[in-house]
């Protein structure tokens, strides 16, 4: 489903990801882990396909299509979603007005007819039982003034509408409380498919408590250092900081032979 | 060089009314011996009227047959092309009927006494013909909106439209004006409106500028308020190639509000120009000013208030925002916002900013499926919506909402990243 080969991006010349492998099957679950600032955002930032970011190296292909040239846009028509680890405020668009206008440019793009505000409200009533939002949460501006936990599952929100194929989801757990982390599983797991994969970024074997992964990876320094079974996230949670000392330690050895 | 014949080949055709002869010729004379105003005058310095010095203007004789289409209004509909009314079936009602019938008739004591002595005033003052006259009776409410339209269909024209509009104490009305024009032809409006609001009345006044892409128009809106009155304007620039509005309310009673909301566009090489003058004579008296400004492609805008809190208008609230997007390199929005404070106790607050399309939200949105052209359009909605407010309490959303919607700036072909 998703396949990147030796993916190399910088910012402003400055390399951050540095030979990124990866690949996901339908039907499974990835984490990826690591420290802050290796490059976990700018990857998801990358497949969702914004601007700014030098692809120096490398190709990702997506249901078999070659991913990068596509606009975000046309991304999120084959069915690829993101939700941000900062989610963003569009004051005076309404939650309900972006959340219909996107799935019906889906639904446009797919072929499918548009779906009216009479059953879309029907629709969308029921994936905000399922996340226990307030139907109000509607009508507000997009995240706009919502706290840090409700942004996160607003975004889960817009997941559950658009039904993704594959869903990116960037430390969505991180500021959440408890129940709102079961919440937010329960979204996740409610998508989960033989037809669709989903990658997590996380910082908390917690999350991985509720959503168990089938590969765990842990990107350090540009790099995926370590990938394993669900067993990876445990050992992190158990040997800690020392071995992310020592994951970065291996990056910037990499890095610094990379370097003249 | 002021095409000195024109003007006085225009005096010469007025008649009506009789009484204002002697006025007209002064106004005109004083017109003619400053002359159109330049650069050089502080208030002016962002615009350049130099082209209609070389245009043939003229006062259009009669109607041209090529009459514009009238759309439907929602509500009472006077229409005037080419300063000439069109719609004569309609009987002048005492409500609403001919300036020049009102005047003629020695009513409208107050007429003329508002607006400013500038040179453009003066130049309307002396050649505006029929006119419109909107008066409501004391405790009386319009259950209509009145729509005035004023359009120009021949080349070169130059209009002069002329509206006074009194509401009497505690009376309310809803009055919309529409300018507009034949996109062919280059032409001038210049309109002036006085309103005079006694205590306790309530005007909603919806402006609109829509004229051609080759159109001149440069509007005056002069409103007086009395005790406890309420006016609450939304002026949108949404087409004309150079347009300004000057805006004066001047809260003479205590108590008086004023909202004045605005909206502009200005895209393709068009000018268009906001100038807002507000002044608190008496205490206790509200004065919010909105204004949400668009340019594009070379287009250039201007936003320029003036609060004005004189001595004794103690208690005063004045407040204004101002805010502005560019949408592209060449384009360009200049603001100057201004609080001159003489009493005591008072609330002001301005904020103005000049800013772009927030790249970030484009993203969020696309990367939600939406396309570009679609992102960009949810969010310059989003952005004038803020101006919006009084539509609906107008009933007037659905009339311009179409409009605007079609006037804002289109989405230029994105580039995409190989
Ligand atoms: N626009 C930018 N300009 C310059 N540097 C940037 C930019 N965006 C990201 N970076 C840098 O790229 C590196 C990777 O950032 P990224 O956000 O991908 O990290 P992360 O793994 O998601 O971290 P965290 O766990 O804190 O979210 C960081 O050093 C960051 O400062
Ligand atoms: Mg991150």
């Amino acid at each position: 489903m998703l396949e990147i080969r030796n993916l190399h991006v910088s910012i402003a010349g400055k390399p951050i990801l540095k030979g990124i492998d990866l690949s996901l099957r339908p039907g499974e679950v990835h984490a990826i882990m690591g420290p802050n600032g290796s490059g976990k955002s700018t990857l998801a930032q990358v497949l969702a396909g914004r601007e700014g970011y030098e692809i120096s190296a490398g190709s990702v292909r997506y249901l078999g299509r070659d991913l990068l040239p596509l606009p975000p846009e046309e991304r999120a028509r084959a069915g690829l979603f993101l939700a941000f680890q900062y989610p963003l405020e569009i004051p005076g668009v309404a939650n309900a007005q972006l959340l219909r206008t996107a799935l019906n440019g889906q639904r446009r793009a797919r072929g499918e007819a548009e779906i009216d505000a009479f059953d879309f409200l029907e629709f969308v009533q029921d994936k905000l039982a399922l996340l226990g939002m307030d139907e109000s949460f509607l009508y507000r501006a997009v995240n706009e003034g919502f706290s840090g936990g409700e942004k996160k599952r607003n975004e889960i929100l817009q997941m559950a509408v658009l039904a993704p194929r594959l869903a990116i989801l960037d430390e969505t757990d991180s500021g959440l409380d408890i129940d709102a982390l079961h919440v937010v599983a329960r979204g996740v797991n409610s998508l989960r498919s033989n037809e669709r994969a989903i990658l997590l970024v996380t910082h908390y074997q917690r999350l991985l408590n509720f959503i168990e992964p089938d590969r765990v990876h842990v990107l350090a320094g540009g790099r995926i250092v370590r990938s394993g079974g669900p067993g990876l996230a445990l050992e992190l949670e158990a040997k800690g900081y020392a071995w992310l000392a020592d994951a970065q330690t291996v990056a910037q050895t990499v890095a610094e032979e990379a370097s003249p | 060089m002021i095409a000195l014949a024109a003007y006085r080949d225009a005096l010469s055709r007025i008649e009506a009314p009789p009484g204002l002869a002697a006025l007209r010729r002064t106004h005109l004379r004083k017109f003619l011996q400053a002359g159109l105003p330049d650069r050089q005058h502080e208030d002016w310095r962002y615009t350049s009227l130099a082209h209609l010095e070389h245009m043939p203007l003229h006062a259009p004789l009669a109607p041209t047959p090529a009459l514009l289409a009238l759309e439907a209004y929602p509500g009472e509909l006077r229409a005037w092309l080419d300063d000439r009314p069109v719609q004569q079936d309609v009987p002048p009602s005492a409500v609403l009927g001919a300036l020049a019938d009102v005047i003629g008739a020695g009513a409208l004591p107050a007429f003329g006494s508002l607006a400013p002595d500038s040179a453009l005033a003066r130049l309307n003052a002396a050649l505006w013909r029929e006119g419109a006259s909107l008066r409501v009776p004391a405790g009386e409410r319009l259950a209509r909106p009145v729509f005035l339209r004023f359009a120009a269909a021949a080349a070169d024209a130059m209009l002069h439209p002329r509206v006074f509009v009194h509401l009497a104490e505690g009376a309310e009305a809803i009055l919309v004006e529409h300018f507009l024009g034949d996109p062919g032809i280059a032409y001038w409006q210049n309109p002036v409106t006085e309103i005079a609001l006694e205590a306790g009345a309530r005007l909603t006044h919806l402006r609109l500028i829509e004229e051609g892409p080759l159109a001149t128009h440069t509007g005056l809106t002069a409103v007086r308020q009395e005790r406890d009155s309420r006016y609450q304007a939304l002026n949108l620039t949404l087409g004309g190639r150079v347009t300004r509005h000057e805006l004066g309310v001047t809260l003479a009673g205590p108590g008086a509000e004023a909202r004045l909301d605005g909206v502009f566009i200005a895209d393709a090489r068009n000018s268009a120009e906001q100038h807002v003058r507000v002044v608190h004579q008496a205490p206790h008296g509200t004065s919010r000013t909105l204004y949400r400004g668009l340019a594009d492609g070379r287009g250039r805008g201007v936003f320029d208030a003036r609060a004005e809190v004189q001595p004794h208008a103690d208690g005063s609230d004045a407040r204004q925002s101002s805010r502005n997007l560019l949408l592209s390199p060449q384009a360009e929005i200049d603001v100057k916002p201004q609080l001159v404070i003489h009493a005591d106790d008072i609330q002001c607050s301005h904020g103005a900013t000049v800013g772009s399309l927030d790249e970030d939200a484009l993203f969020y949105l696309r990367s939600r499926g939406i396309d570009t052209a679609g992102a960009r359009q949810l969010l310059l909605e989003a952005f004038v919506e803020e101006a919006l407010g009084l539509l609906d309490a107008a009933g007037l959303r659905g009339w311009l909402m179409p409009r605007l919607l079609a006037s804002l700036p289109r989405a230029r072909t994105v580039e995409v990243r190989p």
